[in-house]
């Protein structure tokens, strides 16, 4: 009996070690630093990306506004899903000084066609792998897409989204960098 | 009072919103590639898909160095129809997918490199941008080839790199594990029973023959081995589970503390093992097996391995905790199986010579249990020997080379007329203490170097000849300045090695694989950049952060377009063949 008791606290005992060190570094890798964020905020809006018109360009003219990033492509379905809910939003919240802009990590001439095709009025830019990598050092650690950034006027990353957005998601994370 | 409980509910609410994040694998992890030759006119290509992803039928490319070797399309299985809001209907593969890719027998002189494009999303909702990986093959000449050769994946991310280290070294692996078994065979509480369970096992008052009671044996070892196995399997596939978390430092030192308390046990501390009225159940169940038949014998040996008694159950845990580390349920299965066989020797020689080959019981054992106990204090250290400071290395395992020295009495006189087995102890503790102390003298005096604890008194920076380093790197200390270097080499292929001085395997890179005159042919054509981490600055975690590196060891390449060739990397040691071939490959990437 003694023998199963010290059994188990050991096995207890060695449980809650590995889960408080798990959450240790969790606790160390997760959570933007102030500084930090904004230091990469200005890497994301300063990097080379390409226009839609072939020129190399970067994000710098939309600095001062609420920024919604999207990485998307036009091969990602669950991308294509999310754009329609991007230009209705971004029709609604313009005069709220808030800006869509979507980088794509695809082709220039499926982009402008897919852009056609669904009246995408805010800006897209064509980004290559170090777009990606950029969005990874952000905390898209697997490197998947649809992923956006939500950045406020100061250049700071508010938060980051994996994955699909629904309109509701996007509203509730807005709402809070409105005046 | 309320309010404070509230306030705890909202932040434990807010941990779990943030958890309920997908957690997404690396696509190399969600998409496992590997290729294989089937014979000299084609290649098979394989995708373990993880559950929950998939990959487009439609979106594989498949290109071939030299190109004359390609002929004809690949051969895809048609793959399941999933039906897609924009896409309509399109087919995609899950859990696995083989494709073969036929290959013009004439076209390559025994070698190609296969350069695999795959697309895929996983069921939450993301995509992952297009994954190229490479495969460098080796075929069979002419039609007439036999066994096909198998394929040496030729770009490896890092775990993989990992991964194959295990490999490389599974025979060793096997063989350490055999040996180990055999010793724990040695234990206090396993040798005195093996007469008694030969006994058992072969049956009293039946006329048997020294053949037939060998054989008899054979069938417990090998049901005991076979549990043994199943523990090896499924201990390196949960490890294959968890090898993402395995590979964080705090994580590293919970397991390395759980290594601790088990060597404890081993000192005789307090003792581990199964509980006790488990442990009789069990005796029970294989006490109704019928003795003198092959297949109770079998059975019967199986139930045994899992009554696991308090010498063995330490460092089989051990055992069980390092093949999960490894991840690999395969090559855990065979250790463990090898240990059992190790454990089941010295009942195969009472089987076959009645008792006669079985060295006699006494307090050597504890001799050997504490062995067991010095070996995984052992594995503690190198467990989380990544992760700590060299100086904090440096001093465990002086720790645990005085610690053992003392314990086999070392400074203890002999006494007249000690037999030979108490000198030749006396002769390894004092060996144990030198070594020991010449790790406190070397960490104290500022070597930051395993291999040579005492390099920091030569007066010369540690690392041996500095008027001829082996490679001339250009140091680059920040982002910037690597960026600058690397704009700077257009047109060159550029290596970056991260470097610090307390870095081992980077040691021993410069000191074993740099020198190699086919290593440095290849690199007299690149750009070779260095960057110091030593001091660990700010610039510094910003340089290791950009490649999402830990620390050193990394070495990085680039292409003549100033990209990093996804990959490509090297982490760890790597001998002058090995790094070579890497060499090539990134210079291949012009």
């Amino acid at each position: 009996m003694i023998q199963l008791r010290r059994t188990l606290l050991l096995a207890g005992v060695g449980g809650l070690a590995a889960a408080a060190g798990y959450a240790a570094h969790l606790f160390r890798i997760g959570g933007f630093g102030g500084a930090s964020s904004t230091a990469l905020g200005r890497k994301i809006l300063e990097s080379r990306v390409t226009g839609l018109d072939g020129i190399p360009t970067s994000l710098t003219a939309y600095r001062g506004r609420i920024l919604v990033v999207n990485y998307w492509a036009t091969w990602c379905a669950p991308c294509r899903e999310e754009i329609p809910m991007f230009v209705r939003l971004q029709r609604e919240y313009s005069a709220k000084n808030v800006q869509f802009v979507g980088i794509s990590i695809d082709q220039i001439d499926k982009v402008r066609e897919f852009a056609k095709e669904l009246n995408v009025d805010y800006p897209l830019v064509i980004g290559g792998m170090d777009a990606m990598d950029l969005s990874r050092e952000a905390g898209n650690k697997a490197g998947v897409l649809p992923y956006t950034l939500v950045m406020d006027p100061l250049d700071r990353i508010v938060t980051h989204l994996v994955g699909g957005i629904s309109e509701e998601r996007m509203r509730t994370t807005l709402k809070p960098l409105l005046k | 009072m309320i309010f404070r409980w509230l306030f705890v509910a909202l932040l434990m609410f807010g941990g779990i919103a943030q958890a309920a994040e997908p957690e997404l694998l690396e696509p190399e992890k969600a998409f496992a590639f590997s290729a294989r030759v089937l014979g000299p006119d084609a290649v098979e290509v394989r995708y373990v898909i993880a559950k929950g992803y998939y990959l487009y039928r439609d979106k594989f490319r498949f290109t071939m160095e030299p190109a004359s070797a390609s002929q004809g399309e690949p051969r895809l299985p048609a793959g399941k129809i999933k039906k897609d809001e924009f896409f309509g209907e399109v087919a995609v593969f899950r859990d696995e997918v083989r494709i073969t890719v036929p290959v013009a027998p004439g076209g390559h002189d025994g070698r190609i490199v296969l350069t695999a494009v795959s697309q895929g999303c996983a069921d939450v909702g993301v995509c992952y941008v297009p994954v190229e990986q490479k495969a460098e093959l080796r075929l069979p000449a002419g039609k007439g080839g036999g066994a096909p050769v198998a394929g040496v994946p030729g770009r490896l991310g890092e775990d993989a790199l990992i991964a194959q280290l295990f490999h490389g070294e599974a025979w060793l692996l096997i063989v350490s594990f055999f040996g180990f078994g055999l010793l724990l065979s040695f234990t206090p509480c396993v040798l005195p029973m093996v007469p008694i369970l030969s006994g058992i096992i072969v049956g009293r008052g039946h006329q048997m023959t020294r053949m037939h009671g060998l054989l008899l044996s054979a069938a417990y070892v090998l049901g005991m081995a076979i549990t043994y196995a199943m523990a090896g399997v499924a201990a390196g596939m949960s490890g294959a589970l968890l090898s993402a978390a395995l590979q964080n430092p705090w994580v590293l030192g919970a397991f390395a503390m759980v290594f601790v308390v088990l060597a404890l046990s081993m000192f005789g501390f307090y003792e581990l093992q199964l509980p006790s009225a488990l442990q009789s159940k069990l005796a029970g169940a294989s006490g109704q097996m019928h003795s003198g038949h092959f297949f109770g014998v079998f059975v019967m040996g199986m139930l045994s391995a899992l009554i696991i008694g308090p010498c063995v159950a330490a460092p089989l845990a051990g055992a069980l905790l390092y093949i999960s580390q490894s991840g690999d349920g395969l090559l855990g299965g065979t250790a463990l199986f090898a240990m059992a066989l190790g454990m089941g020797v010295p009942l195969l020689a009472v089987g076959a010579s009645a008792g006669a080959l079985i060295p006699k019981a006494g307090p050597w054992m504890e001799s050997v249990k504490r062995f067991f106990g010095v070996l995984l204090l052992a594995v503690a250290i190198y467990l989380v020997s990544p992760v700590i400071p060299m100086a904090m290395q440096m001093m465990a395992w002086a720790a645990l080379l005085i610690l053992t020295g003392i314990y086999l009495r070392a400074i203890d006189p002999l006494p007249q007329g000690a037999r030979g087995f108490a000198r030749i102890s006396k002769g390894v503790g004092i060996i144990a203490l030198v070594a020991g102390m010449a790790y406190v003298i070397g960490a104290l005096s500022g070597s930051r170097d395993v291999l040579q604890p005492l390099s920091g008194l030569r007066g010369v920076s540690p690392g041996g000849n500095p008027a001829a380093p082996a490679v001339a790197f250009q140091r680059v200390g920040s982002v910037a300045e690597l960026d600058a270097a690397v704009a700077a080499a257009k047109g060159k292929t550029v290596m970056l090695d991260f470097y610090a001085d307390w870095c081992v395997s980077c040691k021993e890179m410069e000191r074993y694989t740099f020198t190699d005159p086919a290593v440095q042919s290849r690199l007299a054509g690149m750009v070779k950049l260095q960057a110091d981490v030593t001091t660990g600055s700010v610039e510094h975690q910003a340089l290791l952060k950009r490649f999402r590196l830990f620390g050193p060891p990394g070495i990085i390449f680039f292409d003549s377009a100033g990209n990093e060739i996804q990959g490509l990397r090297v982490i760890g040691f790597q001998s002058a063949d090995k790094f070579s071939a890497v060499l090539d490959q990134a210079l291949g990437q012009r």
